[in-house]
């Protein structure tokens, strides 16, 4: 499975791009809308004209068309062939790449089995629920054995639900075909699910490509924090294992219980909209929870950041504008914070 | 009145134009005269010419139009505009002005040179195969492209990553998902050749019992003041051609796919 490099390129809106995948490995091209995401599958592909230089394994591919660059391509749209059965759609490519028909009969079954849409091979397209098209469009695109895959927002049209089911799935069998894959999408949650690396693009340029945790807690430039959303950073003073799946961490004055299965936590990533703010004591417990005083208020288009000190600690919190005007907050105003536990993001200490 | 109530009026109203002006022939309707025209030789023969020229004509109108509209409708390439435009000259320019237009070639060194060296064109079948060719290659290619610029491009990308070269692409994608486009324009393009008359007589004239279609054998009925004979013709001109069009269409609408 080939190790694609792609150097300088130019077209639409990509800037000069370079970004080079390994041989075997899942990379996530996240970014706003307009960035130039499809474009760079597109100019992999080969389907688009382009500036620069494409290689495969060294091989450069600007030259070789697309139907001979051994690409398996999932399509926002899909474009699943409407005139064509669901079991003849998976089957064009290793149809007309001359696969032998007893192949194409297994291959198939197999991925049919495989993405459970057995009892739709006789469907059109035109009958199929948006995630039964997806699961046909992802078999037919890894149906004739290609090098490459790339997927242009594989979940986008799908509810939150079916979507993570799928992303799970997608995940898995990611796994066990290993190619080298490309995908899209919008959402950085689905990107860490399935990628082994992250590239985060903006205006036509890759301003970042690391794994997930390299993203979230070294940020490169100040467009990828903004985009991942300025996470809170804490290094963990100290960490004491409580029970099976519970540690406790310090981090300057902050104290916290957290669930985690994992060796001595070495540093948190909290995203500011996961803290919560109130002008009064919250009741219950007060586990995770902590009183600062807001020193610094910046208010943007739409939401509000607010800084929180806690002695040596200070974590940004984000509010709708909405919510931040009839809660009355002011810098040097007295304030409660409760930390949102579901999503930490957590790097173990080397 | 509803405004669909209103619509199919209108739809109505064409319908009585077409069918008060069809009802008027049998004013003059005779039936001896109806059978003895049908079964003469001659009225057989410009049938048996006119339905195998239209036929024929229509045949190689869209042989030609696939591969013409399909570039225009995909690809972007230096004429483009000016074919494109060209396309819609059957449509300006009257039967008659074409005609001509064809028989002013062949009076130049070129077309005479063909018609001397390859085919005799001039007053001959193969004059109207070309008048109904000439006269209806541009209406097919155009109805064509309007079928192929309906089916995302998106479609050929796919096939081209799943490995078929762009003419596999086109084969197997593009022209049957192009199908029902095709036989509506091909239906469409019968009709014009069948009923041609302007370029047919201006080129291969009407020779009784050699190059007089069904069309030229109506205007040499008239133009010799037989009413009665030109009814005949039209009246079969008519149930003919217009049977044939609504045989097609019911036959085309079950075979299209879900």
């Amino acid at each position: 499975m080939p190790r694609i490099e792609l150097k300088n390129i130019t077209k639409h809106i990509l800037n000069d791009l370079s970004l080079t995948i390994e041989d075997k490995e899942v990379v996530a091209l996240v970014g706003p809308n307009g960035a130039g995401k499809s474009t760079v599958l597109n100019v992999i592909a080969g389907l688009i004209g382009y500036k620069g230089e494409v290689s495969f394994d060294g091989k450069k591919m600007d030259r070789i068309p697309p139907h001979r660059r051994g690409i398996g391509y999932l399509f926002q749209d899909l474009a699943l062939f409407p005139h064509l059965t669901v079991a003849a759609n998976i089957a064009y490519g290793l149809k007309v790449q001359g696969y032998d028909s007893t192949v194409i009969a297994t291959r198939v079954e197999e991925l049919t089995k495989a993405l459970h849409i057995e009892r739709l091979k006789e469907r059109y397209p035109q009958n199929l629920s948006g995630g039964e098209k997806q699961r046909v469009a992802i078999a037919r695109a890894i149906a004739p054995f290609q090098k490459v895959l790339l997927l242009d927002e594989p979940t986008a049209s799908l509810d939150a639900q079916t979507a993570k089911y799928l992303r799970v799935e997608l995940g898995t069998l990611l796994r066990r075909l290993e190619i080298t894959v490309v995908f899209v999408i919008h959402d950085l949650l689905g990107a860490e699910e399935i990628a082994d690396r992250i590239a985060i693009i903006h205006q036509g340029r890759i301003e970042q490509a690391a794994s997930p945790e390299t993203i979230f807690f070294h940020p490169g430039t100040e467009v990828v924090s903004e985009f991942i959303g300025r996470p809170n950073i804490l290094n963990c003073d100290q960490c004491r294992v409580l029970a099976s799946g519970l540690v406790e961490i310090t981090s300057g004055d902050m104290r916290m219980v957290l669930p985690y299965e994992g060796d001595m936590i070495g540093k948190i990533a909290i995203s500011p909209h996961d803290i919560y703010v109130s002008t009064t004591k919250p009741p219950g417990p007060t586990l995770n929870r902590y009183q600062g005083v807001v020193t610094e208020i910046v208010r943007h288009r739409s939401v509000v950041r607010v800084r929180i000190s806690m002695g040596k600690t200070s974590l940004v919190a984000e509010l709708s504008k909405g919510i931040f005007d009839e809660m009355d907050i002011a810098e040097g105003r007295e304030i409660f914070v409760v930390v949102k536990l579901r999503r930490l993001r957590y790097v173990e200490s080397a | 009145m509803t405004f669909k109530r209103l619509a199919i009026s209108f739809s109505i109203l064409i319908f009585l134009l077409y069918a008060g002006l069809i009802l008027s022939l049998f004013y003059f309707y005779k039936g001896p005269l109806f059978l003895e025209t049908l079964c003469s030789a001659r009225t057989l023969f410009s049938l048996r010419l006119s339905l195998i020229a239209a036929t024929s004509a229509t045949a190689i109108s869209v042989f030609f139009a696939i591969p013409a509209a399909y570039a225009l409708s995909r690809y972007k390439f230096f004429g483009r505009e000016a074919i494109d435009t060209i396309l819609e000259l059957p449509m300006i320019v009257s039967p008659v002005a074409l005609g001509a237009l064809i028989l002013i070639f062949f009076n130049t060194p070129v077309g005479s040179f063909v018609q001397q060296n390859g085919i005799q064109v001039v007053f001959t079948v193969y004059g109207i195969l070309l008048a109904q060719f000439v006269t209806t290659v541009g209406i097919a290619t155009r109805l064509i492209k309007a079928a192929m610029d309906e089916i995302p491009a998106r479609y050929e990308d796919a096939a081209k990553t799943l490995g078929a070269s762009p003419a596999k692409a086109f084969l197997t994608v593009t022209l049957p998902l192009s199908r029902r486009g095709i036989i509506a324009a091909s239906i469409l393009t019968w009709a014009k050749a069948l009923g041609e008359f302007g370029a047919t007589i201006t080129v291969a004239g009407s020779m009784a019992m050699k190059t007089e279609t069904l069309p030229v054998a109506i205007f040499m009925r008239l133009a010799s003041a037989d009413i009665e004979g030109t009814a005949v013709l039209v009246l079969i001109l008519i149930g003919i051609g217009l049977g044939l069009l609504y045989g097609v269409r019911m036959f085309t609408q079950r075979q299209s796919y879900v």
